[in-house]
């Protein structure tokens, strides 16, 4: 398989080693792209895939390994981001990096530079005839003067791919494409999926990266898994005896034969009595389709679900950040209308700590202080105005309880390390002792002590008798801090794992792959 | 290509420093607990300047002072009672007006409308009485109530409308001056003023004119407002990023178009009190007053709470621009020698402000 002197191999990789400090991201793994194929490059989180491409666009530089693109061979250690391009790899990303409110022909001259005159004014009529050939080329249905914007998702997605490949179109050129359909509703990837379906049989070498299982099914010809920085299999399919099914590629991205029975949708047992302190039924808005669950007081229930699952969603609208456009919401007993606003679930005894903490919780430029007293103001207030010593006092006494490492509750809230403004940040709100505590990405960003600190915190609340719902998509994190996970897919619950499933692989398995779930997904 | 090598050499460690998590500086001082007390808090040198940073704009202020009173050429007439009672009084609408704009600048927002509001007012409480006849409380009332509808209509245009303030208060100013030339005719508003007024313009209490105590008034109530009420430190807060503001229960389109509305009123009062001193209303369209009000207020953000627009700033800031200005008009420098301090005083004040890294002006 790694003799690279075959003309049909547009790609060989071998041996491609690359670390950050003491992790090792890549440890020998390769990958062998046919011409005229589109290969699926599949793996778990931190398994090596986005490493691997980055390593491939010359964004990092590998430690070693041997490659050969176009019969040009090299050394991993040596490629660059112009080698990359020389060679023929087009990269196109999550992030497409289109402008939405330029037109097509404008978002293509961007890239590739306006043709131009004498006195470098530009050739308007010549480059809406490039871009209106380019469109009918990859048969996008789209004039070169509309703005990106008027687009459909897909048809943006495919103006990104031709504009990457406006300038070698060659049959050389190899595209790759980085989870193209993440955040595509499921009708806009099925026409992507097609479109670049119909680039690959006339001739272009396509690769893509994607967590959707069934989608890289039905359009990839080979498959390439990665686990732990190791391509762990390569299967070549094309022939209808050598395809794959779901179940296999799940087993080997989890490094172990695939129980069928595990993953199904369970209903959890434990210390679920009483009233339940959330009940959420077949709610609706955002990218909530229909979503289900319950959360008894003292429980920690996890969220898990790909990007675009609806994950964040679910707890932006309990919150009361986003009106839900329907379905039955009671909050701690109390039925929702769905007008509240974050001040009145804040009464009702909701707290939420956003997954964005520099954009949605820290108070930079004011001091610790004032960043944990933010959420509890008018409890110092007397008619003497603020109570700035008791409030000094108490936000000491929060710096001790939480573990927060800070030279004084007076320095700017920036001065803190990430990891103590998160502490500071769930601080903030379990001085409110809430009822029912809503966390988005609790450690992301945060160091190996804080961790464990956000997570003893957490855990403590809940003995207390809080309800904590985690969404995150760190699996090591939901099956250790967690008592059971439902996982969304396309905004409803689709399965719940709780006790001896509850584990980092059943979690992959789960949000990866949908055979595994019995039934219907509700 | 070795370049670009190395360059994205560099960027992959600081990829995988920021993906192994950030460890803990040992740098961080150890952990303050309620037992190491405020008295053993290690933040001496932090402390000195702070200290200065703090009080740079008084002492600047109080050397302004000593320099005009030993200059030969004003040193005579400059540190007199008299003096300082003109400049107090002349610069009372400024110190007022600068209080109105620190209002919605707290959480961010411009509001050149201000100046253009006071004047509106000072000219419609003068129209109400000499036209219609109207007793003096009830045309302030009315005048109170316009500037403050006035504020509400830049806030909800600002807020739930999300248009730019900078642009939106601007419009909203042009159209005041234009409404000013409409109700005056272009004639200045003579007759018909309650004299209780333009008296109360004009005395002095302990020395000091009667306006004067009207603006320590408000700055008292503001400065109240704004540093011992909840509502003022959710401006604050609001200032400082307006997403986490919202998410921990602010709710920060009501609370910033009220500070629209209380900035209204408050220049309403400042329309008031320029009737008052003046005795009469031009068609002015109120831009002279703004702008020296502006340059004091964005003064007063390097002062007392620096990085931060605040009341006793302000009125620093204030005190500053004037007792400059009177020394030198006392020392008898030329005509162009104001504007040009006033200007370069401003640029100073926006450079330091700036520099502090902390500059709450959003331009937004």
């Amino acid at each position: 398989m790694s003799t690279s002197t075959s003309a049909d191999l547009a790609v060989v990789v071998t041996g491609m080693t690359k670390s950050f400090g003491p992790t090792r991201a890549l440890d020998g793994a390769g990958l062998t792209l046919r011409r005229g194929t589109v290969h699926a490059l599949l793996g778990g989180n931190g398994s090596g895939k986005s490493t691997a491409i980055k390593v491939l666009a010359g964004v990092h530089p590998g430690d070693a390994g041997h490659l050969v693109v176009n019969g040009r061979e090299a050394d991993v250690a040596g490629w660059s981001a112009a080698d990359a391009a020389e060679a023929g790899l087009r990269f196109v990303h999550q992030d497409l990096g289109l402008f939405e409110q330029l037109s097509i022909a404008e978002n293509v001259a961007l890239a590739a530079g306006y043709p131009t005159r004498v006195g470098r004014s530009v050739r308007w009529k010549e480059l809406r005839a490039h871009v209106a050939e380019l469109l009918e080329r990859f048969e996008i249905d789209a004039r070169p003067e509309q703005p990106v914007g008027s687009l459909r998702p897909a048809q943006r997605t495919m103006v990104a791919i031709a504009r990457a490949l406006q300038d070698r179109d060659d049959g050389e050129a190899v595209l790759v494409l980085d989870e193209p359909t993440a955040t595509l509703p499921a009708h806009e990837s099925e026409a992507l999926l097609a479109a670049i379906r119909r680039r690959a049989d006339l001739g272009q070498t396509v690769m893509m990266v994607s967590h959707r299982m069934q989608e890289v099914l039905a359009v990839a010809d080979d498959f390439t898994v990665f686990l732990d920085g190791r391509s762990v299999a390569h299967l070549v399919g094309g022939t209808d005896a050598g395809a794959p099914t779901e179940a296999e590629l799940v087993a080997h991205m989890t490094g172990r034969a695939f129980d069928g029975e595990a993953g199904r949708e369970r209903v959890a047992v434990p210390q679920q009595a009483g009233e339940a302190a959330l009940v959420v039924d077949d709610l609706h808005g955002g990218p909530l389709r229909g979503v289900s669950l319950s959360a008894w007081p003292g429980e920690i229930v996890g969220v898990a679900g790909l990007v675009g699952s609806g994950r964040s969603a679910l707890l932006t609208t309990i919150f009361g950040v986003h009106r839900p456009s329907g379905g039955v919401l009671r909050v701690l007993g109390r039925e929702q209308t769905g007008r509240e606003d974050v001040k009145a679930r804040m009464r009702q005894g909701v707290a939420y700590v956003s997954e964005d903490r520099v954009g949605e919780s820290a108070f930079a430029n004011l001091s610790l202080r004032e960043n944990l007293s933010a959420s509890v103001l008018r409890s110092f207030w007397g008619w003497r105005g603020m109570a700035t010593t008791a409030e000094r006092r108490s936000a000491e006494e929060l710096v001790v309880s939480h573990a927060v490492k800070a030279g004084s509750v007076d320095h700017d809230f920036a001065t803190l390390s990430g990891g103590n403004q998160q502490k500071a940040v769930v601080g903030r709100w379990l001085r409110r002792t809430p009822r029912l505590l809503l966390l988005d990405e609790p450690t992301q960003g945060v160091d190996v002590m804080s961790r464990v600190d956000i997570y003893a915190t957490v855990r403590a609340a809940a003995a207390d008798g809080c309800t904590v719902l985690v969404a995150s998509s760190d699996f090591f994190e939901l099956s250790t801090l967690c008592d059971r996970v439902v996982v969304l897919r396309d905004g409803v619950v689709d399965s719940e794992l709780t006790g001896d499933e509850l584990t980092p692989d059943h979690l992959t398995a789960a949000t990866q792959s949908s055979v595994l779930t019995a039934g219907d997904a509700r | 290509m070795s370049t670009s090598v190395t360059s994205s050499r560099g960027a992959g460690t600081a990829d995988a420093a920021a993906g192994s998590g950030t460890p803990e500086s040992p740098g961080t001082a150890p952990t303050t607990g309620g037992r190491a007390g405020r008295a053993g808090r290690p933040r001496r040198g932090h402390d000195l300047r702070g200290l200065a940073e703090k009080n740079a704009l008084l002492v600047l202020l109080l050397g302004v002072v000593v320099f005009f009173s030993v200059l030969p050429a004003s040193s005579e007439r400059f540190a007199t009672s008299e003096n300082l009672a003109v400049i107090l009084g002349t610069q009372a609408t400024v110190a007022l007006l600068a209080l109105a704009v620190v209002l919605p600048l707290v959480s961010g927002y411009f509001d050149f409308s201000l100046g253009a509001n006071a004047a509106a007012s000072g000219v419609l409480a003068a129209g109400l009485m000499s036209k219609e006849d109207m007793s003096l409380a009830v045309a302030c009332v009315v005048c109170l109530v316009f500037g403050s509808l006035v504020g509400l209509f830049n806030g909800v245009l600002v807020t739930r409308f999300g248009l730019n303030s900078f642009v939106t208060t601007l419009g909203v100013a042009t159209l005041l001056g234009g409404l000013i030339q409409w109700y005056t005719g272009g004639q200045t508003i003579l007759v018909g003023i309650s004299p209780a007024l333009v008296d109360f313009g004009s005395i002095n209490v302990y020395g000091v004119p009667a306006v004067v105590y009207v603006v320590l008034l408000v700055a008292l109530v503001l400065w109240y407002v704004l540093t011992h009420t909840p509502y003022g430190r959710s401006l604050y807060a609001i200032g400082a990023n307006p997403r986490a503001a919202k998410l921990v229960g602010i709710r920060t389109e009501r609370y910033v178009t009220a500070s629209f509305v209380l900035a209204g009123a408050v220049a309403a009062l400042v329309g008031i009190l320029q009737l008052a001193r003046t005795g009469s209303a031009t068609a002015d369209s109120g831009n002279s007053l703004l702008f020296p009000a502006l340059a004091a207020a964005f003064l007063g953000a390097t002062a007392v709470r620096p990085g931060f627009f605040n009341v006793v700033g302000t009125l620093i800031g204030v005190l500053f621009v004037s007792i400059t200005v009177s020394g030198l008009t006392v020392a008898s420098a030329a005509a162009w020698v104001s504007p040009v301090f006033n200007g370069a005083a401003l640029l100073a004040a926006v450079g330091l402000s700036t520099y502090l890294g902390r500059a709450r002006g959003r331009a937004s």
